[in-house]
């Protein structure tokens, strides 16, 4: 061995050496620098739709929130809308529930009672915000994030049905475009008109019961009385059943079989003049480039009063669960912000909640919000209670019987209402 | 015993003290997580049109404008107002009318808290206040003149925790599944030392091999099963999971006397036995013609006939469902307005259908294959003595493919009698014409979902399933026993 390789040798080890401790010099002050910035993580569970305007909107938030909470890391995850009780439930059984989660009204019903070794699933926000921070929100919004008394979610939106149309078909068969002094017979007249051929004056799931407390409450009827006993047989409930029935049945202006997606295809698609529809399917509609317009959905004839849709709410629910019940309370808040909620009402015509957002400009100027924000204000809420989470089940029965001739209207709700109330008898 | 931390019990006399304002705070951090007790004394009863502005902030302030609103009470007319009782509202106060006796406040409709004139104290509940945390705190008295006393500052803190949800304890499951490990365990041990005393040494190791696989048994099978008798015979529920107590034969009482019991029952067997003799006759003919002699494109036909198996079934019957759709293709090809799936017969001929329509390549690829097995010269003898098609098919092709076909129909029995997709992807059970009962397509495994997963009655879905299991034993037992079908297979 040379004197040179000797030297290469040495020189060689010498840098292995060096290269191996200097990881180690260097490591405790990482470590401190570490230690000093404790990470918190949230783990959020959404409902909105994959490259959906809202899933935007949603994540430009969260890295509004993390920009200006450095040390908090958020980590989201989509779940499909209807599934999310169940879901959050199977979730929080297994000690895997999400630090905040979307729900809406009625979904705080379906787990309000629900306890896992004792301890309900979601946290009671009353003790975390303060009366101002609570009077940001519409009272009626925060209202239906109440479940028997705990306040489980923070309102970020509301939604209802209202009546959107297509002008140009309606220009074509040289009818008026509704009015918000329309009554039902007027709809029905106009939807026969404009039922020609392929083309349906209206779209409409007849048998879906979500469509129909709005018109049963038309007709005078409701859901539940004052101390929340089912009354689903109420004055009116049976006529509101058979006028919707009817418009496929025997008017013949709405297809045959038309169900919730089906009634959007045939909007999409220029085969329905009109539909009875939410907010929620309006961008939808503007990206399917069909010509739109919207109206407060008619007055029912034989009583004088407006047809009142089932309102619901959807709002950020904190884990009983969460490690991180404050951090998770103010990402809520954040969600639920004015800021937060203009931006979902002006991209995705996402009806807000905060109080500070219904006298926005921009928002009272946009006559799609303003729309749906004055149908929504003659809407029924949905009452945040078991009953109402377990109203859906009779109700598919009533109207299965009543459209294939096996029951009439009134019989068919007698037995919903009864089939409620026994329900309701088991479960409590 | 709940403690009282931070209780600052220090009565202030203010050194002016202004008619009406407050003279008295008194603040209590241990009422709850994230929640201050506020207690306030007017120096004289209270007048309308005065309001009690509370502030506060995280350190110590003099003004108004260093500290933030927290919540306001006014003092007015409250004839018409909400009067909450404690609890019901957001956040509770009470005050005292004069009496000593303190009522619930009253609050207008956006929750703005009212007393009556002449209110000589108040209680709050302060939320909102972040824990552990000192906070600094004042009552501001805004007479109806517009002026301002502010009270002396206080502080305290919300010292109780916030209550975490416990997880449930997963060691009884652990204790149980180990129980039946160690039990089975100790068995191989016996019987390996039973072997060893009656000198079968040939039988040396053989228990060990089996080891592994009765383990995962013990684990995957016996354990669910047992956990699941153990659970029907308890009162398990979505709103009480980890709190169950034993209620005897309580929910079978409940599975017998649902009012669509029989109905259910009666449908399941229907379905199962239209399509297994459907599955097992026409997989037979399809068999049989495929394999007869110099038949060209075999193969094509084989594959094609195979297709409805090779696509996912989720597809396939998504497929059907939108074909009978009153707008789909059916109505279309017939030119019919039928609506199949909203009529109950309609919708049970369509979920039927559409499972023979998936079952029938499986059985047609299984009978080819025992088809091809049986020997060629059979056939020819019986030829050569003249016997028809059909008697060669009655007398020699039957008898011959027994051994295949008993096995096969068990295997169908049990595979359609607990067939979930199809149904609840082509009806979900419906359309439900019965209140309170299975719907018009529901068979007993689609409506035990229903029972465990919407209704969340896991105890009475755990019955709904030994029911369910306790038929299927029976019947295996029985049809092997008529038909000797493990003799058969041997």
């Amino acid at each position: 061995m040379t004197r040179g390789d000797v030297l290469l040798r040495n020189v060689t080890t010498f840098i292995l050496v060096v290269l191996f401790l200097l990881p180690g010099c260097v490591s405790p002050d990482t470590s401190i620098e570490e230690n000093d910035t404790e990470v918190v993580s949230l783990v959020v569970w959404h409902s909105f739709a994959t490259e959906s305007k809202e899933l935007a909107a949603f994540e430009s938030q969260i890295d509004q929130f993390m920009a200006s909470n450095p040390g908090v890391e958020v980590e989201t995850s989509a779940i499909p809308y209807s599934e999310a009780a169940r879901q959050f439930r199977i979730a929080a059984q297994g000690d895997e529930a999400p630090d905040l989660v979307r729900l809406s009204s009625d979904q705080l019903g379906e787990i309000g009672e629900v306890r896992v070794g004792g301890y309900p699933l979601l946290q009671d926000l009353r003790p975390h915000l303060t009366p101002l921070e609570r009077s940001k929100f519409d009272d009626r919004a925060l209202n239906a994030m109440r479940y028997d008394g705990d306040l489980l979610g923070i309102p970020a939106s509301q939604d209802c049905l209202s009546l959107i149309y297509n002008p140009v078909l309606f220009d074509a068969a040289g009818i008026d475009y509704p009015s918000e002094d329309w009554t039902l017979d007027d709809m029905v007249y106009a939807a026969s008109q404009l039922t020609q051929g392929d083309v349906y004056g209206l779209a409409m799931p007849v048998k879906n019961a979500y469509w129909w407390f709005g018109f049963q409450a038309g007709y005078g009827g409701s859901l539940f009385d004052e101390n929340g006993t089912p009354t689903l047989d109420s004055n009116g409930s049976a006529e509101a059943m058979n006028w919707m029935i009817d418009l496929e049945l025997t008017h013949g202006v709405v297809q045959t079989g038309t169900q919730s997606e089906s009634m959007k295809t045939q909007f999409l698609g220029s085969k329905a003049a009109m539909v009875v529809d939410g907010p929620w399917n309006w961008a939808t509609y503007e990206a399917g480039r069909i010509p739109l317009q919207q109206s407060i959905l008619p007055i029912v004839d034989s009583t004088g009063e407006r047809v009142s849709p089932l309102v619901t709410y959807k709002g950020w629910s904190v884990s009983k669960q969460s490690t991180q019940k404050e951090w998770s309370v103010r990402l809520a808040l954040h969600l639920s912000s004015s800021d937060s909620q203009r931006e979902f009402a002006l991209e995705t015509y996402t009806m807000p909640t905060h109080v500070d957002v219904y006298i926005d400009p921009e928002v009272t100027e946009n006559s799609v919000i303003s729309g749906f924000l004055e149908q929504l204000m003659v809407g029924t809420p949905a009452p945040t209670t078991e009953a109402m989470s377990k109203v859906y089940d009779p109700l598919v029965t009533a109207f299965e019987n009543v459209y294939s001739g096996e029951l009439d209207a009134a019989t068919a709700l007698v037995s919903a209402d009864a089939a409620l109330e026994s329900d309701l008898e088991g479960s409590g | 015993m709940k403690r009282l931390l931070l209780l600052l019990l220090c009565p202030l006399l203010f050194g002016i003290v202004s008619a009406g304002s407050v003279n008295q705070i008194v603040l209590d951090g241990s009422v709850g997580y994230r929640q201050v007790d506020i207690e306030m004394a007017f120096s004289e009863p209270s007048t309308n049109g005065t309001h009690y502005e509370i502030m506060m902030n995280d350190s110590e302030f003099s003004r108004t404008d260093e500290s933030i609103l927290h919540s306001i009470i006014i003092v007015g007319e409250t004839t018409g107002l909400m009067q909450p009782e404690i609890g019901e509202w957001y956040d509770d106060c009470h005050y005292d009318p004069g009496d000593g006796v303190f009522v619930p406040i009253y609050r207008e409709s956006d929750g703005t808290a009212v007393i009556p004139n002449g209110t000589l104290s108040v209680g709050c509940t302060l939320t909102g206040i972040p824990s552990g945390q000192e906070y600094y705190f004042a009552v501001l008295t805004i007479y109806p003149n517009n002026t301002e006393v502010l009270s002396s500052v206080i502080a305290s803190s919300s010292t109780a925790e916030d209550e975490l949800a416990e997880p449930l304890k997963t060691s009884p499951y652990l204790f149980a599944i180990g129980s039946i490990s160690l039990s089975l365990i100790a068995l191989l041990f016996g019987l390996r030392w039973l072997d060893y005393r009656d000198g079968r040494t040939s039988s040396k190791g053989a228990h060990l091999y089996i080891a592994p696989a009765l383990l995962s048994l013990a684990v995957l099978t016996f354990y669910p099963v047992i956990y699941g008798i153990w659970l029907a015979l308890t009162n398990a529920d979505q709103s009480q999971l980890g709190e169950h107590v034993f209620v005897g034969i309580e929910n079978f009482v409940t599975v017998f006397s649902t009012s669509g019991f029989l109905r259910v029952t009666g449908f399941t067997l229907l379905w199962t036995l239209v399509n297994v003799v459907s599955h097992i006759g026409l997989g037979l003919l399809l068999a049989i013609a495929l394999n007869k002699h110099g038949l060209r494109g075999k193969t094509v036909y084989r594959t094609m006939l195979l297709l409805p198996w090779a696509i996912p079934s989720y597809i396939t019957v998504l497929v059907w469902r939108g074909m009978f759709e009153p707008a789909g293709a059916i109505n279309d090809l017939l030119g019919t307005d039928l609506n199949l799936l909203a009529d109950a017969n309609g919708a049970r001929f369509a979920v039927i259908m559409v499972n023979i329509w998936l079952g029938i390549p499986f059985m047609m690829m299984s009978i080819s294959g025992a088809l091809q097995a049986l020997p060629k010269e059979m056939y020819e003898a019986a030829e050569v003595d003249g016997i028809g098609n059909f008697s060669q098919f009655r007398h020699l092709t039957l008898p011959n493919l027994r051994s295949a076909l008993v096995p096969l129909s068990l295997l169908g029995f049990i595979w359609t009698f607990n067939m979930f997709n199809v149904i609840y992807l082509m009806t979900d059970g419906g359309p439900n014409l019965d209140f309170d009962g299975p719907g018009s397509t529901d068979i007993l495994i689609t409506y035990v979902y229903d029972v465990a997963f919407r209704d969340g009655a896991y105890g009475v879905a755990a019955a709904w399933s030994v029911v369910i299991f306790a038929m299927l034993v029976v019947f295996s037992w029985t049809y092997m026993k008529r038909t000797n079908a493990t003799e058969a297979v041997t």
